[in-house]
Formats: C-alpha cells, structure tokens, sequence
C-alpha cells in the first residue's frame, strides 16, 4: 500500500518540526493540526474546497469502492449531498461488475464442491471455507485501517478510495442509500481480476474452497457494512438475526468505529477480529512503528479529526 | 471509547492480559531483570559471540544494566525549558524516572496525562516526576504546555541515557521502549516497570511503590 507522509495531505495544515536524529529511530517528525473549520458548515473553508473539486471529477470515473457523495450537477462549493442523489444509482456497469464478480465466486465454490465431492472429501474444503471467512474479515480490518489512516487522494491506485472512505467518515449514511450494485462494484470487480485466474488455474477443492468464500466475503463486505449503519427497524429481520449472531458485523460494533478516536472496529465482514485487534493494541502497534520507521502519522493521532467528524443529514442509527 | 457488544463468536484472547509485559514485548538487547516484567531476558556477556545488537558496538564493555538496586547512571539533560537538568539534583526525594517513546503519540500522551492526573499524589509521596524522551526541546514544550504537564520533561537526543540505563526496546528493536524506574531518596532503584501499550499502569506501580517507601 502506498503510504505517504502527512505533509502531503491537502485537507489540514501541517508543519513540519526539526527531524530528531536516533541512531536506532531516526524520524522526521510532523504534526498534525487539525482545522478550526468545522465539517457542518457551509463550504466556506478552503481546506473543504480541495476536496469537492475532487469529489465531482470523481462522479464521471469509477470509483474503487464508495462512489462520492456529491451530484455532478451540484456546484463545486456544494458540500451536503443531495437526498436522491443520482450518483447512488446502480448503472448498468456496476451491475455487470457485480455479475462477473458473483460468478467467479460462484465458479470457485462449485469447483470446491465437484472436487470435494469427486474426491470424497468434505471436511477440508469445508475448514478452508470456514477459514476464508474467518480472515476475510481480518483483511477487511487491515484494509480499512490503512486506507483510513494513511494516504490522501493523491495517492497512486487507491487515492480515490482513501478519499472516499474519507467521505464516509463524513456522511456515512449514505451508504444506506445506495443501490446494490453501486456499492459493491469497486469490490466486485477487484474479486474479478484476483478470482478469476485462480479459477481457472486451480483445481484443489480445499484452495477453491478457502478462496471462494473469503472472496465473496470481501465482496459482499460492503452490503455487510452497509447494513451495519442501517436501523434496527428497517433492516431484514435475517439479518439482524445475523447480526446479533455476530455472523454478519453488528451496528454497535461498527457504530463505535465512526465515534471518536476513530481507531477501533475496524474489521467489517463478521467483526470477530475487532475485540482481538483492538484490546491487543494491534494496531496501534503496527501505527507506531510505522511513525517511527516511515515517520508518518496516521489520521487518527490527530485529534480533533475534523475532517471525520459526522455530518448528519437524518439521525445517525445507534440501535 | 464506546462500548462494544461482544460478539458471540468472539476470539479468545491469544495474549496473557494482566501481566504488565507488553504483547509482543522482546528485547534484542541487555535486559534488566525487572521485579514486574515476567519477561526474564538474557544477559549477554560482551565476550559472548552471541547476537549482540547492531547499536551496541562489540568492542566496548556492555552497556549498563539499572537494576533494582543499583544506582543509576547520572544524567544531565534539557528540559522543555532549555534548562539544564541533573539527576542529582532529586538526591534526597524520590523520584519517578520513566521513559516514553515519543510526544504526541497516543500512548504517551495518555502516560503523561496520567502522571498529571496523580500528580498530586506524586507530590503528596514527596516524589518528582521525570519524562525522559528522544524529542528535542520544541517538542517537548510543545507537549508540555498541550497537556499542561506540571513536571519535567527532558530531551534525551541520540538516546544516550536511554541506552546508558539499558531501556529494552519492543517489537524487534523498532518501538523504543516504555519503562519507568522509581528511585528513593538515595537514588536507588526501587523499581523496575516495563509496559508498552498500557501506559496508565505505570502510574499505579510507582504509586504503590512510593507509598510503600
């Protein structure tokens, strides 16, 4: 993953300290000073207006993972999304990313299952499914972290998606209101290239086992998440039920992740992982080292995260 | 921080969680046998050909070990104020030496907010409290006034004195280690506390230890 250091990052100012030379932890140091601008406010803040310009190039160009909140017909100092903003439709490309996706998942099970059965063995595949799932939402948490914490939108390969994550942080009831497809196609399609030249090169039950499932895990981890915002109420009572199982990541769980610091529950398939992760101080292990190998910080040390602070167009859902 | 609902298929904890140690706490370098860590390192001896790491040159005697004990290495250092700070010039009251990684870090900033929050009880105990960390002046008046840190703070660059007393590293040698000595009025180690990611206990194994003084 790409990693670059903050002072590179356009939505706060920052300054640079003199670089403290350790034999053993040499650093350079940079601090992070978060704006006085608040996110509610009406794009008057010059910071804000880096991000919108941003916001609309990126409503014409696929998006990785979470397409942007703001409408293409809105004005680049517009910073609330609209209600129905068209931009959280499902077109026509992301439905066929989907499609292709679901159907290299799809062609990895059946594999698993016709050599599984072919070869009379069920437990192994069934344990490597098992295990697909099970660290898919670890992948998930790792993900999320890095992206979160590091990089901006200028960063190569995942510069939009950091932004938009961003995005999230900021509105992330909107994910609610997109469609199906429009919030799965980034992910569907990076399964489409990863999965399909396994499936066609692997024929091992248990490999296709473990791949199929931890890869329509990932693939599906966005719906997981989106339910994780909805409400109670609103939400597929199989769902819940799944949710409350803690098979599918809670909205307790994942509500914490959106409250300050910012820096737990980060995984988003089961959540299983979150509780491990963040009473072992996992990543704030691997966030320190970072800092004192790479020098750079990552978002969530800076506090107040203005950029993150929630911008609600209805009630954020707590229940 | 919010409170979680566990999830029913949560993982078992693969860490033992009350030992003061750190997770993945590992010295690569000389290790003092702290009368806290469980953590029971080796000592090498400089003739040894074992492994010795990389910042400790082979040729010189090994560096010093601060036991409990013994009396520290002295030291004289900036603090956030520029002023020149001796160890000496806590002789006659305890004092409360720890060792952070950096300012501004989350787990710094929590120790240091901690020692302030119980710097009274500190004060109370007849105790000073010392920070000692790599970051220069700026940085620690900066820290210092940001928190309003009611103690010292010194700038320990090119972590000599850090090395001098033999402060373990974590993580393979890449997290400069979070150890606080308590030494008593004649400036002997009473205390020894290793813990990298729980930096409010540090408070209350030194309190407990000076009320015990």
């Amino acid at each position: 993953m790409a990693i670059l250091p903050h002072h590179k990052y356009p939505l706060r100012s920052l300054e640079h300290v003199p670089t403290c030379h350790h034999p053993s932890w040499s650093r350079a140091r940079v601090t992070c000073s978060a704006t006085t601008t608040t996110s509610t406010k009406p794009m008057s803040n010059p910071d804000q207006l880096i991000i919108e310009p941003r916001l609309d190039r990126l409503v014409t160009t696929p998006s990785l993972l979470v397409t942007p909140t703001s409408s293409p017909s809105t004005s680049s100092r517009n910073t609330s999304p609209l209600l129905n903003d068209p931009n959280w439709l499902s077109t026509w490309s992301h439905r066929a990313w989907v499609a292709t996706g679901c159907t290299t998942v799809l062609i990895s099970l059946a594999k698993s299952m016709v050599a599984a059965a072919n070869s009379h063995i069920w437990l192994e595949p069934m344990l490597a499914g098992y295990i697909g799932y099970i660290l898919s939402d670890l992948g998930s948490g790792v993900y999320h972290w890095g992206i979160d914490n590091y990089g901006d939108a200028s960063t190569p390969i995942f510069g939009s998606q950091i932004e938009a994550f961003q995005g999230h942080h900021k509105w992330p009831w909107i994910i609610t209101r997109r469609q199906f497809a429009n919030n799965l196609h980034a992910l569907a399609r990076a399964i489409t290239f990863v999965v399909l030249p396994i499936d066609i090169l692997c024929d091992d039950p248990t490999l296709q086992g473990f791949v199929g499932v931890c890869s329509g895990c990932i693939m599906f981890s966005q719906q997981f998440h989106a339910w994780a915002h909805g409400t109670k109420s609103k939400l597929p009572p199989p769902v819940v039920a799944l949710q409350e199982a803690g098979v599918l990541v809670s909205r307790m769980q994942h509500s914490a992740h959106h409250r300050q610091p910012y820096n737990n529950n980060y995984c988003i398939v089961s959540g299983i992982w979150n509780e491990f992760l963040d009473k072992q101080k996992v990543f704030e292990a691997l966030e320190m080292v970072l800092f004192f190998k790479l020098g750079v910080r990552p978002r969530s040390w800076c506090e107040p995260i203005s950029d993150w602070t929630e911008e609600t167009e209805t009630p954020s859902p707590v229940h | 921080m919010a409170t979680l609902t566990l999830p029913k298929h949560s993982l078992p904890s693969l860490l033992p969680s009350q030992t003061p140690r750190t997770p993945f706490s590992q010295s690569l370098s000389f290790v003092s046998k702290s009368s806290q860590s469980q953590f029971f390192g080796l000592t090498f001896s400089f003739s040894s050909n074992l492994p010795i790491p990389s910042s400790t040159p082979a040729k010189t005697s090994i560096v010093a070990k601060v036991n409990k004990g013994q009396v520290p290495p002295s030291f004289t250092l900036k603090d956030q104020d520029g002023k020149t700070v001796s160890l000496s010039k806590f002789k006659g009251k305890p004092v409360v030496v720890y060792f952070y990684p950096a300012d501004e870090t989350p787990g710094c900033t929590k120790q240091a907010c901690a020692f302030r929050d119980s710097y009274e009880k500190f004060k109370k105990a007849g105790a000073e409290v010392v920070g000692i960390s790599g970051d220069d002046t700026p940085s620690h008046k900066a820290f210092a006034k940001k928190y309003k840190l009611p103690y010292t703070l010194l700038s320990d660059e090119g972590n000599k004195v850090r090395k001098e007393w033999g402060v373990p590293s974590d993580l393979f040698g890449t997290l400069p280690g979070r150890q606080t000595y308590v030494l008593d009025k004649k400036g002997e180690v009473q205390l020894v506390y290793n813990n990298q990611f729980q930096p409010e206990k540090h408070i209350d194994e030194t309190l407990k230890l000076l009320q015990s003084l």
